[in-house]
């Protein structure tokens, strides 16, 4: 009983790490076709971010959340003022965006190598000691993590639902145009929703960095999850996403413990290829049917 | 007089593809100008070149003292002008009642929010049923009913309605076209594009025939009914 809760806990925790950066590509990706290639390269510079406002300038550790995270929403205004927006209207704007992006991500980690160097640093931003309830010990550090994806997933879903500005971006998701005769102005939804995107990022790698170390390549197997992760939602759900995110942090963590750490990347590969042969759309997607 | 939408010289097209030329129309404020013509010789164009959705080529478009050619099409929504698309363009994932508020995004229009939802729902009392139900879930009657009433909600001060009658069974068409003879009868502005040349003849003040890209006659319904000429040679009737 005491490895089903240590495996429940350390699972929940792998989802809500995978959730942050999953819901971030989710995002941009539903409201506007968009794969964010450089996204991986957003959450190492929020770790790095952290890092650079803590144990170089020597900040509080809400001050080194706050630049991560408004740097990289930054970031994210930029590649839609530098990248998305100019080929918006283009043919082939998701293939095009996607190598792009990809680009942008390889300069962006280029930066940080020369900046920071490339020998792992170890994350301020993180919380040492644990709780034990019985025989489950629980780092605070994960119940943080939980906490914060909870928090960040209902922040999210109340701007998307409630807002205005959720309502610009639902519209502007659903029917371009339409919106657009709407009075939603999409070129200010568009950079809104990657500066959204980049600052989730900057989150999730403050919060992969506090389980490992900081690396500038630290986003690439994270992105890699999220993009697995977004497929077997169903691309662009953006609740969907979240419970696959979660779903697949316990798939993992009951891999690792029963089989085998070395097994766990290639059991996760091996589900994805099963679900996409028994839904093609993902398990929340659905058919985009031809529209008459 | 000074809510008149007027085209003057308008030209306007897709890439390399002309599709307007030489248009220039006046539709009157408080009227219900109509533009017929056979498919594919630029009704919707015509449409869209207005709201923004496509670039203007050369020539302009007012309304009243606002210059609208040039802007972009959530511009010109904002001075006034309401584009209700062909295929209806909803929101599939919103529910009825969020599409119709979505008609009423801009700031001015959301401060008279409730008041005008009430109006739309007297004129299209079945929304009110369906006020939770999901876009993609209603029958295409229903749908034209959420695009014009989500249009209503701008409060605009010209209503452009994009083929209301496509491809809806007869019983629904007199329905929809019901509730544009109360709109009118109202005072509304209208412009309506429908390919349907009597049931538009039958409700417009002005009709004008738009062929090639370009108008090709104008007249009263009356005139139109009187013509049959033309009706062969332009709409095959």
């Amino acid at each position: 009983m005491d490895v089903f809760f240590q495996i429940l806990a350390s699972g929940l925790t792998l989802g809500a790490v995978y959730a942050i950066s999953t819901v971030g590509l989710a995002l941009v990706f539903g409201a506007m076709n968009m794969l964010n290639m450089s996204h991986g390269a957003l959450m190492a510079l929020g770790g790095y971010m952290a890092w650079f406002t803590m144990t170089g300038l020597g900040l509080p550790p809400v001050a080194g959340m706050l630049v991560a995270v408004l740097v990289c929403a930054g970031v994210g205004v930029l590649i839609y003022l530098l990248i998305a927006g100019p080929m918006l209207r283009s043919e082939g704007f998701e293939t095009r965006v996607f190598i792009a992006t990809i680009g942008f991500g390889a300069m962006l980690e280029s930066v940080i190598l020369m900046a920071f160097g490339p020998q792992p640093k170890p994350q301020p931003l993180a919380v040492q000691g644990g709780l034990s309830v019985a025989q489950v010990h629980l780092p605070v550090q994960n119940l943080l993590i939980l906490a914060l994806a909870m928090v960040l997933m209902a922040a999210l879903a109340l701007l998307l639902q409630k807002s205005r500005i959720g309502r610009a971006i639902r519209a502007t998701a659903q029917n371009r145009d339409a919106a657009r005769l709407m009075g939603v102005r999409v070129g200010m939804v568009y950079a809104l929703v990657l500066a959204i995107s980049g600052g989730l990022a900057a989150v999730s790698g403050i919060t992969v960095s506090s389980l490992s170390s900081l690396l500038p390549n630290m986003g690439g197997d994270p992105m890699l999850k999220a993009f697995i992760i977004c497929v077997v939602a169903g691309l662009g759900r953006v609740p969907g996403s979240v419970v696959a995110a979660l779903f697949i942090g316990l798939f993992e963590a009951v891999v690792q413990y029963t089989v085998g750490v070395r097994f766990s990347f290639a059991s996760l590969l091996l589900l994805v290829i099963v679900v996409l042969i028994w839904k093609p759309q993902g398990v929340f997607g659905r058919h985009q049917g031809v529209r008459l | 007089m000074s809510d008149d939408l007027v085209i003057s010289d308008l030209a306007a097209g897709y890439g390399h593809q002309s599709v307007l030329h030489d248009l220039t129309l006046r539709a009157q404020a408080g009227r219900l100008t109509a533009i017929i013509g056979p498919n594919g010789h630029g009704k919707t164009t015509l449409l869209r070149a207005i709201s923004g959705l496509i670039a203007v080529r050369t020539g302009e478009i007012r309304l009243g003292a606002d210059r609208i050619s040039g802007l972009p099409a959530e511009a010109v929504v904002a001075r006034g002008i309401v584009h209700v698309p062909q295929g209806d363009l909803l929101f599939p994932d919103m529910t009825v009642l969020e599409n119709l508020r979505m008609g009423a995004f801009l700031p001015a229009a959301a401060r008279q929010e409730k008041t005008v939802l009430e109006e739309v729902y007297t004129l299209l009392p079945k929304l009110r049923d369906r006020e939770n139900q999901i876009a993609r879930t209603l029958s295409g009657g229903e749908r034209r009913m959420v695009g014009i009433g989500r249009g209503l909600m701008a409060s605009g001060r010209v209503l452009m309605l994009d083929e209301p009658s496509l491809g809806l069974a007869p019983i629904v068409i007199e329905q929809i076209y019901e509730v544009i003879a109360g709109l009118r009868r109202a005072g509304r502005s209208i412009l309506l594009v429908e390919e349907n040349a009597m049931r538009a003849a039958a409700i417009a003040d002005q009709v004008h025939l738009l062929d090639h890209g370009t108008l090709n006659w104008s007249g009263t319904g009356a005139e139109l009914s009187g013509r049959p000429e033309l009706l062969e040679t332009y709409l095959g009737v």
